[in-house]
This record gives structure tokens, sequence and C-alpha cells, in this order.
């Protein structure tokens, strides 16, 4: 008889992969300060100017130093930083929930319904991720969560591919058809045998996703969309640096390094989890 | 100890039956079966051979409900299958269950073993609690397999063990009728004569009718009481095992014996001589009358033209052949 | 005159060396053909490969001599290997569509053969029409100028023996060639294959897991179990006086092909082995129903004479 292997965890074989371990630790530092950010334990108020303070160097009060209104880059930073992972997380919440739910089910059923979802799905996917943002945004509003909303629009239908894949493939499959003929009922179909071959995709889709929605959103604060003054956003900082980046380049620096370690975080964490739940790369 | 499932008087009948599959593509349609009548006997057990193109596992998924016939009806205790909703619990979706013939694709590869035959159980509310536990281990054993692979994922098992776990899922749900697509097919050779066994002690201890399905006459001959031999969506002849292995009289069913690979017979050259010619026709198009006269040793100008009908040659035992039924 | 020796072949995966085929001997003379009967996993189609030098990646033969015509072919370079296949050794397996280049039409696909091999000397388009007749291609014209996709299974099969006649090899290999056709058209291609063999002196190597086909096609065969040869003589003393118990199992648990009986068959119990979990003991004997102590402990080899050799220590039947 066949030796049982011990099924080991996710965890296990996430633990295995350095990029993971990398990103995880960079996401996790991030999270971190960004909850700071959130319970208002930040070295200064984000919005107070100390006008006796106005563009000074990092320094031990100020670690990041100062813009030109006097606010402290760093708690600056770390709230933009949480602005910026609140929009990205309820963005790629919502894109998951609508285009998950809608990939399943249109690849399931297929026909008129499967056509109709596929083909919008393509059409959106055809444009340029921030015009498409761009778009909808000019004619939302400001407010976060209309930021949000349309990143979670742009976002969507790469939902619906990724779910929609392993659907098709798998409902091809003997052991859904022996479902069908044990009588059992759609929903149960979908959702014991066909819908587990879509969790690991979209999980690493999840992670992928919200790098890319951050910088969307970064990219439309930069453009004077999204995140208003005198709040602050990565983007945003970013924007307002520039004028006074030769002189003051802290400014610059510090915004752009955040997002540039949250993104490649979010990368790395993708790259695990997928090397995590891919069966082929475990040996059995 | 284990009892004999529910006993309802049971039914199979098949009338008629023609399925046809449209290709838009192609702009063409593929005959698959093409007037198929069956009246199968509940406890006896149904071999259906035939190669591909003949239309046997067209036959089993309209057996089992997955699809409907484009005309006739496969009846169930006088009910057309088509009729009982696919999706609801009622008597016939556990009445009728199939097993598949490949071993890898037909358990789900993300649920245990244990989980895939108690899920049978709850949803067909055939036990509740506790007591589906138990039940899992029972039929389990019923088919040889050891309690403990419960908690084991498919690709732990070998391909044997997994036909069996088929097997025992399908028997999960109490079947009057057992569909067997090709179902040792895909194991090696020294596994094959376990799952037969398994199947033939099965049917003795349970009760259960089967229709067999396979491209080896050999196995077919071994577990059938009675044959039906299709060919391009017809079956050309039907009787019991006995009269159609050993007394056939369709062309193509001899030429399908003269072919089988024979390990009794050795160092006979004339074994090795091209029983038949050609090859079987596109079901797109199909030929005009006798499917088969393109290939036929006895072959007239009559078989061209006129469609042949099963005729009862000897007590049982029909031909759709003219020349042969004369 | 032997046309194939292949002596002590192992053969092992190349990263945390795992036995594949282990020491495995056997001899091809001209005009003779041979099987190898096995299950998956038993070592018989990597042994066929080794003999073209095809091994896959990941997989080496460490072990062992394979001689052709008397050459030592682990002597050969590359470009003399090369020479070799198709040429004087050609091989044939079981899917043909892998085999043909779906998208190059036929007559280039068998010209190209011709081509490769210059120093086999002039052969035309002609050569490919004549073989192309003897396989039973009909309308040769039209089948020359169309593509793979465009033939049945049967035809291409034919097709694929076809390419590999095309240069009169003295060997041809053939791994399970007809498991995937219907057993109509299978007998067709064995008949074919025979009356090649017939009328060109060819040698063959046949792979296959089916007793029933060898029965009638061979002159000898090997039995492998877990990459080990555990039986080998002439197709009449081994369906005849099997001796090796998993032999004597595996005919018994045939059914009778002609419905004669309906006699239980006679299983084996549990899975074929993996020859790397095997240690140096008899492979079979965890399922074999004769096994003592010595069979878990000691390794059988072959013994016997030059019409029946087995490797085990209670041989049955009256020979001993």
């Amino acid at each position: 008889m066949s030796n049982p292997t011990k099924e080991r965890g996710i965890v296990h074989y996430y633990l295995r992969s350095t990029s993971g371990i990398v990103g995880a630790v960079l996401l996790f530092i991030m999270v971190a300060v960004s909850l700071a950010s959130l319970f208002k334990f930040t070295p200064h108020d984000p919005l107070y100017q100390d006008i006796e303070n106005l563009l000074k160097a990092p320094s031990s009060n100020f670690w990041f130093g100062t813009d030109n209104f006097g606010r402290d880059v760093f708690s600056r930073t770390i709230d933009g930083m949480r602005r910026s992972l609140t929009v990205s997380i309820t963005a790629v919440s919502i894109a998951t929930v609508v285009g998950v739910t809608l990939g399943v089910i249109a690849g399931f059923i297929g026909g008129w319904f499967d056509q109709l979802v596929a083909r919008v799905s393509d059409v959106l996917f055809s444009f340029p991720a921030i015009l498409l943002a761009l778009a909808i945004v000019a004619s939302l509003g400001n407010d976060w969560y209309d930021t949000a909303f349309a990143i979670a629009i742009v976002y969507t239908p790469i939902f619906v591919r990724v779910a929609r894949g392993p659907v098709l493939s798998v409902k091809e499959m003997d052991y859904v058809k022996a479902a069908r003929i044990l009588g059992y009922s759609t929903p149960r179909i979908i959702r014991q045998h066909v819908f587990p071959n879509v969790t690991a995709p979209v999980i690493v889709q999840i992670a992928l996703s919200l790098s890319w929605a951050i910088l969307t959103e970064s990219g439309l604060s930069f453009l004077g969309l999204g995140t208003q003054p005198p709040n602050a956003s990565l983007g945003l900082m970013v924007a307002e640096a520039q004028p006074i980046a030769a002189f003051a380049w802290w400014n610059l620096a510090f915004p752009s390094i955040f997002i540039t370690i949250v993104v490649v975080g979010l990368n790395l964490v993708g790259d695990g989890l997928r090397d995590a739940l891919d069966p082929a790369r475990r040996s059995s | 100890m284990f009892l004999p499932f529910r006993s309802i008087e049971m039914t199979l009948r098949i009338s008629a039956v023609e399925k046809r599959y449209e290709i838009a593509a192609l702009n063409a349609t593929v005959h698959a079966l093409n007037g198929i009548d069956i009246t199968l006997e509940p406890g006896k057990t149904l071999g259906i051979v035939g190669e591909s193109g003949c239309g046997k596992s067209t036959l089993a998924r309209l057996i089992v409900g997955l699809e409907s016939p484009s005309t006739g009806s496969v009846d169930w205790n006088g009910t057309k299958i088509e009729n009982l909703s696919r999706n609801s619990l009622n008597t016939h979706q556990s009445a009728i269950q199939l097993v598949f013939q490949d071993p890898y694709s037909s358990l789900n590869p993300r649920q245990r073993i244990g989980e895939a035959i108690a899920e049978v159980l709850t949803v067909h509310k055939l036990r509740q609690g506790r007591e589906v536990e138990a039940r899992v281990d029972e039929l389990l054993s019923l088919v040889g397999l050891a309690t403990d692979l419960k908690s084991r994922y498919p690709h732990q098992l070998s391909g044997g063990q997994r036909q069996r776990v088929s097997i025992c899922r399908a028997l999960a749900a109490e079947p009057q009728l057992l569909v067997l697509d090709e179902p040792v097919s895909a194991l090696d050779v020294s596994v094959r004569a376990e799952v037969m066994n398994l199947l033939i002690d099965l049917r003795a201890k349970l009760g259960l009718t089967y229709i067999f399905i396979s491209h080896d006459l050999a196995m077919i001959n071994y577990i059938s009481d009675y044959i039906a031999v299709m060919y391009l969506g017809k079956i050309v002849e039907y009787g019991t095992w006995h009269q159609v292995a050993n007394h056939p009289r369709h062309p193509y069913t001899e030429a399908l014996i003269r072919a089988m690979p024979d390990h009794t017979v050795i160092g006979n050259p004339e074994s090795l001589k091209k029983t038949i010619s050609g090859e079987v026709p596109n079901p797109i198009n199909l030929p005009s009358g006798c499917a088969f006269h393109l290939r036929c040793p006895i072959a007239t100008p009559q078989c061209k033209v006129e469609v042949q009908k099963l005729i009862n040659v000897d007590n049982g035992h029909a031909v759709a052949c003219m020349e042969v039924s004369r | 005159m032997s046309l194939i020796q292949v002596s002590n072949l192992s053969i092992y995966t190349s990263q945390e060396p795992r036995v594949l085929v282990n020491d495995v001997s056997f001899e091809i003379h001209e005009g003779e053909a041979v099987g190898l009967v096995g299950e998956s996993g038993s070592g018989k189609t990597l042994s066929a490969l080794s003999i073209l030098g095809l091994l896959p990646r990941g997989v080496e033969a460490t072990h062992g001599e394979i001689r052709f015509l008397g050459r030592s072919l682990d002597d050969l370079d590359s470009e003399s290997m090369r020479k070799i296949r198709g040429s004087e050794i050609a091989m044939i397996y079981q899917d043909p569509m892998t085999a043909l280049n779906p998208v190059m039409k036929l007559g280039d696909q068998l010209m190209e053969v011709i081509e490769s091999h210059p120093e086999v000397g002039e052969l035309t388009i002609e050569r490919v029409k004549e073989v192309l007749r003897d396989v039973g291609i009909p309308d040769i014209e039209r089948a020359i100028n169309s593509y793979p996709h465009e033939f049945s299974g049967g035809m291409r099969q034919r097709i694929v023996i076809a390419m590999a006649l095309l240069l009169s090899p003295k060997l041809l290999i053939a791994d399970e060639p007809t498991t995937a056709l219907d057993v109509t058209i299978q007998q067709q291609i064995l008949a074919l294959v025979a009356e090649e063999r017939q009328k060109r002196k060819l040698s063959m190597l046949w792979i296959t897991h089916d007793l029933g086909v060898v029965a009638n096609l061979v002159d000898r065969l090997h039995v492998m179990y877990a990459g080990r040869i555990v039986e080998s003589g002439t197709v009449k003393e081994i369906f005849e006086n099997p001796q090796h118990p998993y032999t004597q199992g595996l005919l018994s648990s045939l059914p009778s092909p002609r419905g004669a009986s309906r006699e239980r068959l006679s299983s084996i119990p549990g899975v074929p082995e993996k020859p790397w979990l095997v240690g140096s003991s008899c492979a079979f004997a965890p399922r074999c129903s004769f096994a003592t102590d010595k069979c878990r402990q000691e390794l059988p080899g072959l013994s016997g004479n030059s019409a029946h050799k087995v490797a085990c220590f209670y041989p049955l039947g009256a020979s001993r």
C-alpha cells in the first residue's frame, strides 16, 4: 500500500520561500506603522502646521523632516500609508467578492451569461487601469470611498478572469459529473467541488491586486483626484514634494520609499503564496 | 450484517432512443445513437461492448441522466428520466449511479476519502450525526478498503484503491442500478482482477444490477449475463453471454471475437491475419443501410440499402443482419 | 548473430539516486522478435529507450553496456548515435500524434527522415510512396499532401510505422503502439507489423503490458517487475509453463478471451512495487503467496536454460 505522507500546512510551504518571508516581514512593518496612525499614535499630528519648523531636515524630533507647511513628514507618511491601505483593502475586497462571484457563476453556468460577463470583463480590462480609474473618480467625487469604488471597478475583471479559469476546467472533470449524478444541488457542487480550486489563484491575485491598487491610489492622488489636501496620501505627498524636492529631498524620498516597500512587499508575499499554494511545487 | 438495499421493483426501459449532437462550427450532426431498445431485468448484468464511435458512453450518460435523448425515451419505473429533475433527491438520483473509467479524475483531489463518502450520506439523508462515520466505515470495508484510508486524499491512493472508492461512493447512495463505464481499463493488469472480483462479490451480496460497458470483450464475457454488441449507435447483436460469446452470429461480433488478443493461443501466426478491413466510419456521415456494410465480409447490395433491425434468431438471441437471420 | 546485447543495464534518476531499472540483461538476435512485458513502473520503456540513448532528462544509465552489432553504443559520439537512430534502429510509440508534426504535410515529414540520413543513399519520394503503400494507406497522392489530423488513429499509426520502415532499419522498437487503438484496428496493425517483419527480416523489440498481444507476435519474451527481469524464455515456455509466481499470477488474472470458462479470476494482492523501494531481496515477495524469509532477505538471480530462465528461489512447475 502507498505510504501515507503527512499533509503539511500551507504555512510550512510558505516559509520555504525566501521571497515570501521577506515580503511578509516588509508588509508586517508597513501594516504595523499604519495601525499606529489609525490609533492616532503618531509622533506629531499629521495636520499640524508648525510654522517655526518649515522645511527642516530629518532630526530627532522630526524623523523624516518637515514639509513646507511645517508638518511632520514621518507622521504624514504613515498617515498616508494608512489611507492607501484603507482604500486598497476596501477596493480589493469589493473587487474580489464581486469578481469571484461573477466569475464562478458565469464559468459554471456557461451560456449567454458567461459570454456576457466574459466580454464585459474583457472590455473593462482593455482600458489602462489608471485612465479608467480617473474617469470613474472624476464622475464620482473625491471621498476616499469614491476612490476605493473606482479602483474596485477597475480591478474586478481580473478577479472574474482568475476565478472563471479554474471553474471552466474543473467543471468537465469526472468528479463534478459524479456530484451531479449523485444529485447534489448546484450550490453545493460549486461550494464543495468547484470553488476550492479557485481559492488558491484568488489568494495570490489578492496580494498582487493590493499592490496595484496602492499604486493606482497613489497615482490618482498624485494627479489631484483621490485624497485631497490637507489630508496626507503618499501619492499626494509625492506630488506636493515635486517643486521642493531639489532642496528638501526628504519630502520626496520617504513617501516614495514607503510606496516601494509596500508594493514590493505585497508582490513578494504574492510569490510566496503562489509557491505555497501550487500543488505542483510540493513534492509528495 | 449488511443488508441488501431497499428492494423497489425497478425497471429500466430504453425505447427507440436516438441521440444527436449538433456541431455548429462544422454545420454537421454527430449521430451518436441511432435507435436503441433495451429492457433490463433486475439483478442481471448487461454487458455493452463496442469500439470507439459505437455510442456506449453516450448511452451511459443518458441512463444516468446527465443528458437527455434526442428522440425516444429512457424510462425508470415508468417515468422518463429526463422528467426527473436533476437536482431533486428523488428515487432516481440514488437509484442509478455511475462508476467512471478514470480513477484520477473521478475523485475530488481536495476532499478526503471519508468526507466524499459522508457527503453522499448526508445529502441523501441516509444517516445523521454519529451514524455517518459508522456507515462510512461499513461501506469502506464493503469494498475491501481499510477504514484508516478515510483521512487520506485521493493522490495518496493507488489507482485500484481509487476505483474502489468510486465504487464505494456510488454504493453509498444505495443504488439499484450501477452503470460501470470501463471501470478497469485504466488500471494495471494485475489490479484489474481484484476490482472485477469485488464487483462480482458486491453484486451477489447486495443484489445489484449492473450495466457494464467496455471495449474489452473478455471482461464483458466474464461478468455479464447478457451482452449487447454496439456498432455506430445501434445494437447489432444481443443475447445471453453464452449465446453471444460462444455462438456469435453478426459478422461484426465475429470480427471482434477474432480480433481479441488471446493469451491462450500461442505461436499461431494465423491469429494475426487481418480479420476485418477498414475503420469505423465517422458518426457524422453514417453509411446508408446497414452501418456495417462497408466492412462486412458477407455484405450484399441489399445491405447497402436496407437498415437492419434486430431479429430474433434463437430464444432471445437477436441479430441485426438479414443475411444471418434468414 | 547478435543484433542487440544489453548487459547489466541499470538506470537511475540523477537526483536522489533512485533505481528505475536494475541490472537488466537481454539479447536480440537478427530476425528475432523479443517482447518486454510488464506493468507501469516495471522499467520496460526505459530499458528500450536506453538502447537509442533517448533517456529523458534527469534519468541516466549508470551501469551496464549496450552493444549493437558488436559495437558498444557508449563509445559512440552523439553524431554517430544520431545516424543509427532512424536508419538502423527505429522506434514507434503509443501516441502517433506526438510522433507526427501537426503542421507539416505528410510527404514533407517523411522526406525529412530521408534527408536527415544522407548516408543511407539515394532515396526519393518514390520510396515514401512505396512504404506508404506497404502499410496500407489508401490514395497515396492525396495522403502525401495531407496533414496528420486528417487521418484516423489507426491510419496515423500506420504512417508512423511507415516512417520507421523508410530507411529499412535492422531493429524496430515498439512501445505499446496499439494500446490506444480499437481492438479490430489493433489486429490490423499487428498483422501489418508481422507481415513487414517477414518481408524485411526485421528484428523487433515489442514493449507491452498485454500478454495476449505478444502471444503470437514475438519469439521470446522477458517479464519485468519493479525494474528487474523476473522471467525469460520462449513464448511457448512462458505461457504454457510459467515459473515465476508473478507471471503465473498475471496469466491467471486474465479472463479467458473466448468466454469458455467463467472461473473466478485469481488476483495478485497489492500494487506493483516501485523499483527504488526494493532492497536486495525479491521484489515480488510482499505480494507472493509462496514467499519465505529467504525471499525477503536474498535476491534471486536468473537461472535456467536458454529456453527458459526465472529469478525465483521456488519456481513453480516441475522443473526445479
